[in-house]
């Protein structure tokens, strides 16, 4: 049973806009200060200029920070009466996230940054995982630590770690920044098989370099 | 990689940051103070078996009092304590209990052969209630039942140490008398004389104790209600002496308490009272200085880990960004917490055993019976608890501040 499944921004802008509501970006803006709701087994593609709030937009739904005003709501619910507990449960269970700048723990080798993830959620076997790594042909770096890996790398590592959870909501702010069109499929792929596998929906930002997902719906930020 | 190895990795991120040093000087610290605290705990347990030890030579919780003789008073009932007084003394907040001194309303004579030399005297008898006796001895009843013979069973006496000491040394001495020890007397047959109201009673006594905390010829309660019923010339009378068992000896509020009513405590107990003040007076100053250096240690390990958290702020955060609750990162650094208040309280513990070796072979010669260690070592597990549960809250606190949540 889906823990969300309609995610609701009702007129959110944040903070650093205001008194700019009336300006670029924020008057063309198909996000913020508007009322927009993401479904489960849908894909949204978040399409932004430098600047306009796209990674304050994933740190907003994903609940890391609050600095906006406006509400998000999960299922009716604002995201800002929610306890650590359930903000816990969500983050193991309900959203994955990928942050652009991946958050992986440079001492920890490549395999352990994504065990370290799943053996929290227990959702994925170690086989699964090392057949993600070869999928992604970074199985050879399996072994070594994140703080030496291109950020190339570091990026499907990230996206792997990303993976290994149940989820209904997939926020993967750029994820193919660093990475070829040949990669940029061969991620897209892995990550479509597992958001259909769940019901689940994708919502992807992307400054120009984009995920090549089926999406239905395009916002502009 | 096995499922046990998770929660290692979140131990291999968490461990970097932690400060050697630092949790040395705070364990060495906190060892000191929880050492000081308890072998001073210790050292006062050990010291007070003197006081508490039955039939003691300080048995200091007791302190008989009397009203100041003022000139020469005869037949009045200026010296009795009146319902009121004993009321009041009741109320006061160093009183554990009080018994009264019940005294004979007749007059006693006593007869003691001594191997052919004879020996009278007058005599007082007095009763208080058993509770207060430093010695028990056996058989320490007396009924009104005469025997086939038509005689009352022999009337058990405690007689105070000092009087004993007093023939011995004093009058026996200097009249040329044998001396008596404790067992003899015991067999030395008494005889009693009672008279009042114009009858006369001969009864047989036995020594059957010495008391150092009463200084009187004691008998039981049960033989002082009977024979006062039988001779006495008024048939109740107030105490003229009463038994306290105070909380604290010498408390100063005592002594002015007596002196604001012109009331007087026998002997030097009151003196010696207060040197048991004194020791716990120096007793407590020397844990204060032991809670001082605990309670300084205690504010190094949390500066440590506030620094520690500090530190690892952005490792903490993140784990937190995948899912892991505050508790589950916390558990680690209670781990630390735990294992270094373990060792502090083993080591103060040791401390405490070591240091008292050195002084029970000592207190030993004083008579001094060496306290159980189970309650000093109750109470720094109970301390250790309390402050590891007061740095668990704290480490929790500073982890929750830094938990990804919309804070608005």
């Amino acid at each position: 049973m889906a823990l969300i499944s309609e995610i609701t921004l009702e007129h959110t802008l944040p903070r650093v806009f205001a008194g700019m509501e009336q300006d670029l970006p924020v008057s063309a803006s198909e996000v913020w200060l508007r009322d927009v709701s993401f479904r489960r087994g849908l894909n949204y593609m978040v399409e932004a200029e430098s600047g306009t709030g796209k990674s304050s937009l994933c740190s907003f739904i994903y609940g890391s920070r609050g600095d906006y005003s406006g509400r998000i709501l999960f299922d009716g619910t604002d995201v800002s009466s929610l306890s650590v507990a359930r903000w816990c449960e969500l983050r193991s269970r309900s959203l994955a996230y990928l942050p652009q700048e991946m958050q992986l723990f440079g001492e920890l080798t490549a395999l352990e940054n994504i065990e370290i993830k799943n053996r929290l959620t227990a959702h994925k076997s170690t086989d699964w995982i090392l057949s993600a790594l070869r999928r992604l042909e970074i199985e050879a770096k399996a072994d070594v630590p994140a703080c030496r890996l291109s950020v190339g790398q570091q990026q499907r590592v990230a996206i792997i770690r990303a993976l290994c959870q149940p989820f209904d909501f997939l926020l993967i702010d750029e994820p193919v920044s660093h990475l070829d069109a040949r990669n940029n499929g061969i991620v897209a792929s892995l990550i479509a098989e597992e958001a259909d596998a769940q019901g689940a929906a994708v919502i992807a930002t992307s400054v120009g370099n984009k995920i090549l997902l089926p999406f239905t719906q395009t916002l502009k930020l | 990689m096995s499922a046990s190895s998770h929660p290692s990795l979140v131990w291999r991120l968490l461990r970097r940051n932690i400060s050697l040093p630092q949790l040395t000087g705070y364990t060495l610290a906190n060892l000191v103070g929880l050492a000081i605290v308890l072998s001073a705990l210790q050292f006062y347990r050990d010291v007070r078996s003197i006081w508490d030890a039955e039939d003691s030579l300080i048995s200091r919780d007791y302190l008989i009092i009397s009203k100041r003789v003022k000139g020469i008073t005869i037949g009045t009932h200026s010296g009795e304590f009146t319902e009121e007084e004993i009321a009041e003394l009741e109320q006061q907040p160093w009183l554990r209990s009080m018994g009264r001194f019940n005294a004979a309303g007749f007059r006693v004579g006593a007869s003691l052969d001594l191997w052919g030399r004879g020996m009278s005297t007058a005599l007082f008898l007095e009763a208080i209630p058993d509770s207060f006796y430093d010695v028990k001895p056996d058989h320490w009843t007396w009924s009104p039942t005469a025997g086939p013979d038509g005689q009352y069973p022999p009337v058990p006496i405690i007689m105070s140490k000092d009087y004993l000491t007093l023939y011995n040394f004093g009058f026996a001495a200097s009249r040329g008398y044998p001396q008596i020890s404790e067992a003899t007397i015991g067999e030395l047959p008494l005889r009693l004389y009672l008279s009042g109201r114009g009858r006369e009673m001969r009864l047989q006594g036995r020594i059957v104790g010495f008391s150092s905390r009463l200084n009187t010829f004691a008998v039981p309660e049960s033989f002082l209600e009977w024979a006062n019923a039988e001779l006495a010339d008024e048939p109740s009378q107030q105490p003229s002496r009463l038994i306290l068992e105070v909380n604290t000896p010498g408390d100063p509020a005592i002594q002015r308490y007596f002196d604001e009513h012109s009331y007087e405590s026998a002997g030097d107990k009151a003196d010696t009272g207060r040197a048991a003040y004194f020791l716990s007076l120096a007793t407590g100053a020397v844990m204060s200085v032991g809670v001082v250096i605990s309670v300084l240690a205690f504010f190094i390990l949390l500066l440590s880990i506030h620094l520690l958290i500090q530190k690892n702020r952005e490792k903490l955060r993140s784990l937190m960004m995948l899912g892991y609750s505050p508790g589950a990162v916390a558990r680690q650094y209670y781990m630390i917490v735990g294992a270094l208040n373990a060792v502090v309280l083993g080591g103060a513990v040791a401390a405490v055993l070591v240091a008292r070796s050195f002084w029970s072979a000592s207190l030993g010669e004083i008579g001094a019976e060496s306290a159980s260690p189970w309650i000093t070592i109750a109470v720094g597990v109970v301390i250790i608890l309390v402050v590891t549960g007061g740095n668990m809250r704290i480490i929790r606190r500073e982890i929750s501040k830094t938990f990804p949540r919309p804070r608005r």
